[in-house]
């Protein structure tokens, strides 16, 4: 029989299913960022105190320890399976080639998740319970452990967008596939990221103690100011080398936003550089409101568009560059035994080689052809486009505004000739083009 | 479901390993997430209990505030220790796992922040209650609903992926296919026997923290008296409920008479008598950990046999071995893992049998330990880099 492991559909309407692991990507971000980052902001903290017997630093890491728990460790931790199972219920083949490239790496971090989770609450409930010696040896390793992690993901997430070479293809090691040219840049990008988030959240707990401890506050805002400046420069330069090391398909989509990306880019290095001067040089303007606004900047115009760019730079792919964004093997990797699954999709058409298709819609006949067509559609588009004619997320009636059916067969044919590289190389039967045409023109977007 | 469907739906790259090692992780790694479930859901239940009592009586003032600060550490490390379990099913119960998680994709959606809304909140509860003696009783009750219910989410999943014969028609009913992820099955009776676990597990907790405290000279004999016959009742009155609920449970499904089952049911009797005695609850909570490796191992023969029944075996699973990452995880895992972790549970071990400030620089056990870790992890980030730049250095050049 020949059928290829696809999964049922999940698409969530108006918006498809990949947005809603976007919504949870981006809460985790600012979390896990700012819990790595704070980590090393708090064994900076904590070595300064302990040295310089500044005893009046540890209620601040008290009460940082305390956001950060909560802050982090509630949120972070569950938004990172979080977006595990998100990913799973929109992208399972996607999730499944990485869980089977990568467990063991994953089951590493875990053991780091572990010792973090435990070591959280040590750190913060025992801050005036255990000495100041051993409380620094706590923080040093808690700060190595969430640097671990960060270790450990980036390589699974650099794969993501690509291996980097063609090494993982041949020999479909995990190494290969981990240690790609796009993993260093992109760690040391996220490290900067961190340490910029770390300070950022610095400030907006510096300046909720002024009432009680005025020229602490100052001091520390003072301090988180210079912190946030020191990592929004290594952001900056290594996204430069970040951006030297992505492959051809990720810069064709980059260039089609370079121009706004680039503008509001350099816009949001203003108003932060002018943040942080400010914390520096009058860190009593510095308020809490302000402190937490900023926050809130970074997720919606930072974070946000950020990684929804990363997202669409993948493009056509969602794992390895060997996996289609929708759940399509579009090439074979020798290493691991896999073959690509285009020609017999070519062959058979998706209706014959997807195990989850009812049986009244394996064979196209003119009374089922609309709903053939429909499930052809949202099997072969709703990963990246929402359908609907109101539809929100990358809509696909903004790309076929009133086309006819012909004019949709045409881009269809395009695409199966692989003429645009950010789109899936899809072949199909002749009656599964039309059928998808014949829905499409029948929504008259 | 035919089986050449379901071997189709395994991943093409194979798995790294022997799929025994995963299956046996997957026991272990479910079994200790279980126990904090259990603790966590068992703690905050009583801890509310406890809101209607802590203003009057002197015992609950202060067992209280222990029992809600029990959940909330428990919650953090159930949601960690859950990871790794759900990272084994998924190598080699691909095709179950994923297509529960489509099926059902919106209640996965929901489940995290189900999960994150019922945690936050209790933290609220934790404050609320810190401030005000009892406080907090609303706002923990809503947060205990919306986290049993995230359980029962859980529980969804995990029957959805063992229904294979159902999911065609779970997917496409009459032939009409349902893109909407609002799939959703439950077993009752299984789900009551899981849930009621967490009255016996809090009892032993109890019977634990009475022994721990038992030392301490600020803690009165009355205090510890009184929390040891409250965790022996729990306990006893626990697993009566338990062993009803795993039978019914059993014959349901026709497993009353498997060995396995057997051997929780003699497991169970054994934690009867220790809990009932409660001559050593440390020992009592070794049986314990031993009956949820059982019920873990029970849990996975009905999924083995379900699927095995319809031709597809794990042990069939293609192996792509993968020598490097496992040798890392190893190592990580026993080396890092055991010594970090050792440093920590020892550390808090004795802060807590301590009154006032610990001075660990003066305890050999923590410092050499604290050392040790340290050291392992610089050089884990060293061997970490080297090997990354040997790679890329072979790759690229």
């Amino acid at each position: 029989m020949d059928i290829i492991g696809q999964f049922p559909l999940f698409y969530f309407p108006e918006y498809g299913s990949a947005w809603m692991m976007g919504v949870t990507g981006t809460i985790h971000i600012l979390a896990s960022h700012t819990s790595v980052g704070a980590a090393m902001l708090f064994a900076f903290l904590a070595y300064k105190a302990y040295k310089e017997n500044r005893t009046d630093l540890y209620p601040y890491m008290k009460k940082y320890g305390m956001f950060l728990l909560i802050f982090s460790y509630v949120i972070g931790s569950i938004t990172g399976p979080g977006i595990w199972y998100t990913a799973t219920a929109a992208s399972p083949r996607g999730i499944s080639a990485l869980i089977h490239n990568f467990v063991w790496v994953w089951a590493t971090e875990w053991v780091f998740f572990v010792y973090e989770v435990i070591g959280v609450f040590l750190l913060v409930y025992f801050i005036d319970k255990i000495d100041k010696k051993t409380h620094l040896k706590l923080t040093f390793s808690f700060a190595l452990a969430s640097v671990g992690t960060l270790a450990l993901i980036i390589g699974i997430i650099s794969f993501m967008m690509w291996p980097g070479t063609e090494a993982y293809y041949a020999t479909g090691s995990a190494s290969d596939a981990f240690f790609g040219t796009n993993t260093f840049p992109h760690m040391f990008l996220r490290i900067g990221f961190m340490i910029m988030l770390s300070g950022v959240i610095g400030l907006l707990i510096s300046s909720a103690m002024r009432k009680e401890n005025l020229e602490l506050s100052n001091e520390l805002t003072k301090k988180m100011g210079y912190i946030s400046m020191l990592g929004g420069f290594l952001v900056l330069f290594f996204f430069m080398w970040y951006m030297g090391t992505l492959p051809d398909n990720a810069h064709a989509v980059f260039n089609v936003t370079k121009a706004d990306v680039i503008q509001s880019r350099i816009i949001l290095t203003i108003v932060f550089s002018l943040y942080f001067l400010l914390a520096v040089v009058k860190p009593q303007y510095i308020k809490t409101p302000l402190a937490g606004a900023m926050i809130f900047v970074i997720l919606i115009a930072g974070i946000w568009p950020g990684e929804k760019l990363r997202e669409s730079m993948r493009k056509p792919y969602v794992a390895g560059q060997y996996i289609y964004s929708n759940q399509i093997i579009s090439r074979d990797v020798a290493g691991k035994g896999i073959k690509s699954e285009l020609p017999i999709i070519a062959k058979k058409g998706l209706l014959q080689v997807n195990p989850f298709v009812p049986q009244n819609l394996k064979v196209i006949t003119p009374e089922n052809k609309l709903a053939a067509g429909e499930l052809l559609t949202k099997m072969s588009c709703s990963n990246c486009h929402s359908l609907e004619k109101t539809g929100k997320y990358r809509p696909l009636k903004d790309r076929l505004v009133g086309m006819d059916k012909d004019g949709i067969k045409g881009i269809l044919y395009a695409m199966g000739q692989g003429a645009f590289p950010y789109m899936p190389t899809l072949e199909l039967p002749e009656d599964e083009y039309d059928a998808i045409a014949e829905y499409i023109a029948s929504l008259k977007y | 479901m035919d089986a050449s469907i379901l071997l189709a739906l395994r991943d093409p790259a194979g798995v790294p390993f022997y799929p025994v090692v995963f299956q046996a992780l997957y026991v272990l790694t479910w079994a200790l997430h279980a126990a904090f479930v259990l603790l966590a859901l068992g703690s905050m239940g009583l801890s509310i209990v406890g809101t209607f009592k802590q203003k009057s009586d002197p015992i609950w003032k202060v067992m209280n505030p222990h029992l809600i600060q029990t959940g909330k550490i428990s919650i953090s490390i159930l949601i960690v220790l859950g990871v790794a379990p759900l990272l084994f099913t998924q190598v080699i119960y691909d095709p179950n796992w994923y297509v529960a998680n489509t099926l059902s994709g919106m209640w996965v959606f929901i489940f995290i922040y189900t999960l994150i809304v019922g945690y936050i909140m209790y933290y609220w509860y934790y404050y609320a209650n810190k401030k005000i003696e009892g406080g907090g009783k609303l706002i923990g009750i809503i947060s205990f609903a919306i986290l049993v219910f995230a359980g029962i989410l859980m529980h969804n999943f995990a029957v959805t992926s063992i229904m294979p014969n159902d999911w065609m028609q779970m997917y496409a009913p009459n032939g009409v296919v349902d893109t909407s992820g609002w799939t959703f099955n439950m077993e009752i009776i299984r789900l009551a026997f899981m849930v009621s676990l967490a009255v016996p597990v809090v009892g032993i907790f109890l019977q634990n923290y009475s022994r721990f405290l038992s030392t301490r000279a600020d803690f009165s004999k009355e205090f510890v008296d009184y929390t040891a016959s409250l965790g022996t009742k729990l306990g006893v009155v626990g697993l009566l409920i338990s062993a009803v609920t795993f039978a019914l449970w059993m014959l349901q499904i026709d497993y009353l008479l498997h060995p396995l089952s057997l051997a929780i049911v003699v497991g169970v009797v054994v934690l009867l008598l220790l809990v009932k005695q409660n001559k050593n609850s440390y020992i009592t909570t070794g049986v314990l950990v031993v009956v949820a490796l059982l019920i873990s191992a029970m849990r996975e023969l009905i999924r083995f046999d379900i699927m095995a029944n319809l031709g597809y075996s794990i042990y069939e699973y293609p192996v792509n071995l993968e020598i490097p990452s496992i040798v890392m995880f190893l190592f990580t895992f026993l080396i890092m893992g055991g010594v970090g972790v050792a440093w920590l549970l020892t550390m808090a071990w004795k802060v807590g049998k301590n009154q006032g400030v610990f001075d660990g620089s003066k305890d050999v056990a923590v410092t050499k330990l604290g050392n040790y870790t340290l050291a392992i992890m610089v050089l884990w980030m060293v061997v970490y880099f080297g090997w990354g730049m040997f790679i890329l250095f072979n790759n690229i050049l």
